[in-house]
């Protein structure tokens, strides 16, 4: 028999027993039951539900079928909806990018003592739950709230705009929920950047823009690539920030699907959607990677 | 480069260096806007959410100490937070201890399992449970499954954490405690315990945050009269708009705040790396 004593241990030990050599995965032991049967299984028990027979009374009937699958990808309203709701998380995604670059180019080299404040400024909506942060918007965006008011007191305008109920507030309102996540992974990438690089380009004449473009973008591609998955993602999946503002123009899939379950208690169907979504999404980022990859040649 | 031209040039770099510093205002602001109207109307003395504020009054800080509904839904909000807090905590915490002084093989797929929580939509995850506490026969009765789930969620967060801080645990501290004669569990409680106490706390105030806030989960998982804050503010916005949700909105948050300041004193959160 060996006497395995792990690298890292302490040599003063006793021999051990394999009893005792494997004493320290109890302590992981706990969680990973946990998570075996509240994630893993419950995972797997999706795809089972899916192809489950839908019942009129009780959750689902004896046996399977495809025909969930088959109502789901041949209704256009389903398809529609899909549409819709990678388009929303395709505009999510560019707005956050459009405005997480310079806030993030901005902040990862600030040296000024204000920066200390716009970070908790960035951070702070992280500690604010999504509920209350679409509702700001709510006020800020109906049709009496207050970008409508401010504008009319201006003059600027005469009649409310319509700027909720469609796809312009959704995806405003997503932009600000997950704005800290895409500028989170920026910070490090800029940080990282050696500002000689940057120094050296402007002493040989480029401007402050020419820097930006032709270094300081490309050099964090890597942070937009990452975070915009992440937005991406989430952007995809959110449900109450559609739900709020979406209103009965902009139906998004999780609103439809959380309905089929909740309201219809339509369980392998939602099922069925809420697995159309995951791959839709899976094959979105694939490509999005796939598609990105030649930007960060080189960078690694 | 003739003189016009670097003229020209320097122009251009003035102009693009006044819309940078613009633009960044506008995008502070566009943060802030929300959160910072939230609190504004909360203080509202008029009837309605209305723009600009009638006034200013801590009526609707009083209306939401009389209103039954969101005072329960306060006190549920804080229960189930606590409790996933504290299971995700010590399932974390130890889940760490493991991953980063004893996971050799299967490491990556493990730490993968750990946070996976955090990676997978958490809609996603809310009707998995939802099915699951179904099927096997507990369903939504006494909340069983808002519990879990929570925990769920919040678990990944405790065992970054912790794990951030384990990987610059200089080990010969424990070594020493060894050494002179101590138990192992003596110089854990002592000497381990101590010093990962920041990314416990860490985790733990992430966790709480993360779990006061939490919709989906709670939306699908939650127990007959069971609902947290934000349901409660979801179905309220359904039917009234007043500043009551307002007032609401601004105690959910200055809750949160009051966690991440307190996290603070007790740890210090500058260490903190994000």
């Amino acid at each position: 028999m060996t006497l395995a004593i792990a690298p890292d241990q302490p040599g003063v030990q006793r021999p051990s027993s394999p009893l005792r050599r494997h004493a320290p995965f109890l302590l992981i032991a706990p969680a990973l039951i946990f998570l075996f049967v509240f994630l893993v299984l419950p995972y797997f028990n999706i795809i089972v539900m899916s192809l489950r027979v839908p019942a009129r009374v009780g959750m689902y009937a004896e046996g399977f079928t495809h025909a969930n699958y088959a109502r789901a990808l041949t209704d256009g309203f389903y398809m529609g909806v899909l549409g819709q709701t990678l388009l929303v998380g395709l505009l999510t995604t560019v707005a956050c990018v459009l405005f997480g670059v310079p806030i993030a180019y901005h902040l990862g080299r600030s040296r000024s003592r204000w920066s200390g404040v716009l970070y908790t400024l960035i951070l702070s909506p992280l500690l604010v739950g999504v509920v209350v942060r679409t509702f700001g918007w709510l006020i800020i965006l109906s049709g009496n709230g207050v970008a409508n008011k401010t504008l009319r007191e201006f003059g600027l305008i005469e009649a409310p705009l319509r700027l909720m109920n469609n796809e312009f507030g959704v995806v405003l309102a997503l932009t600000h929920v997950l704005l800290p996540l895409m500028i989170l992974p920026l910070l490090g990438n800029v940080q990282a950047i050696n500002p000689n690089l940057e120094r050296a380009a402007r002493s040989l004449g480029a401007g402050r823009l020419t820097v930006f473009w032709r270094i300081g973008l490309p050099l964090c591609m890597p942070g937009i690539q990452a975070g915009g998955i992440l937005v991406f993602i989430l952007a995809i999946s959110a449900f109450v920030t559609p739900a709020m503002l979406g209103g009965p123009q902009v139906r998004t899939m999780s609103v439809l699907i959380v309905q089929q379950l909740i309201d219809n208690f339509q369980w392998p169907f939602g099922a069925a959607l809420a697995l159309i979504l995951a791959t839709a999404t899976s094959v979105s980022v694939l490509l999005y990677i796939r598609f990105t990859a030649p930007l960060l040649r080189g960078l690694r | 480069m003739t003189v016009k031209a670097e003229r020209l040039g320097r122009s251009i770099d003035r102009a693009y260096q006044w819309a940078f510093r613009s633009f960044l205002v506008l995008a502070y602001a566009f943060l802030a806007l929300p959160i910072v109207l939230i609190l504004l109307m909360a203080l509202n003395a008029g009837e309605l959410l209305e723009f600009p504020p009638k006034g200013m009054s801590l009526r609707w800080f009083v209306a939401l100490f009389d209103s039954e509904i969101f005072i329960k839904a306060i006190l549920t909000s804080l229960q189930v937070a606590a409790v996933a807090t504290c299971v995700s905590g010590l399932l974390g915490t130890a889940a760490a201890l493991y991953f980063v002084r004893h996971a050799h093989r299967f490491r990556e797929a493990l730490r993968v399992l750990m946070i996976a929580p955090l990676l997978l939509p958490e809609i996603l995850t809310a009707i998995a449970l939802l099915f699951f506490v179904h099927q096997i026969g507990v369903g939504n009765r006494g909340g069983f499954g808002l519990y879990v789930g929570h925990t769920m969620i919040t678990l990944p967060f405790v065992f970054l954490n912790v794990s951030a801080v384990l990987y610059n645990f200089d080990r010969s501290i424990e070594l020493a405690a060894r050494s002179l004669g101590g138990r192992t569990w003596t110089v854990f409680r002592r000497i381990t315990l101590p010093m990962i106490k920041p990314g416990v706390f860490a985790g733990c105030m992430f966790a709480f945050v993360v779990s006061f806030d939490l919709f989906a989960v709670s939306l699908l998982l939650k127990g007959i009269g069971q609902s947290t804050i934000p349901i409660q503010l979801y179905d309220y916005l359904r039917w009234d708009f007043d500043p009551l949700a307002a007032a609401v909105s601004s105690v959910s948050i200055l809750i949160s705040l009051g966690v991440v300041l307190l996290a603070d004193r007790i740890v210090g959160l500058r260490a903190l790396r994000f």
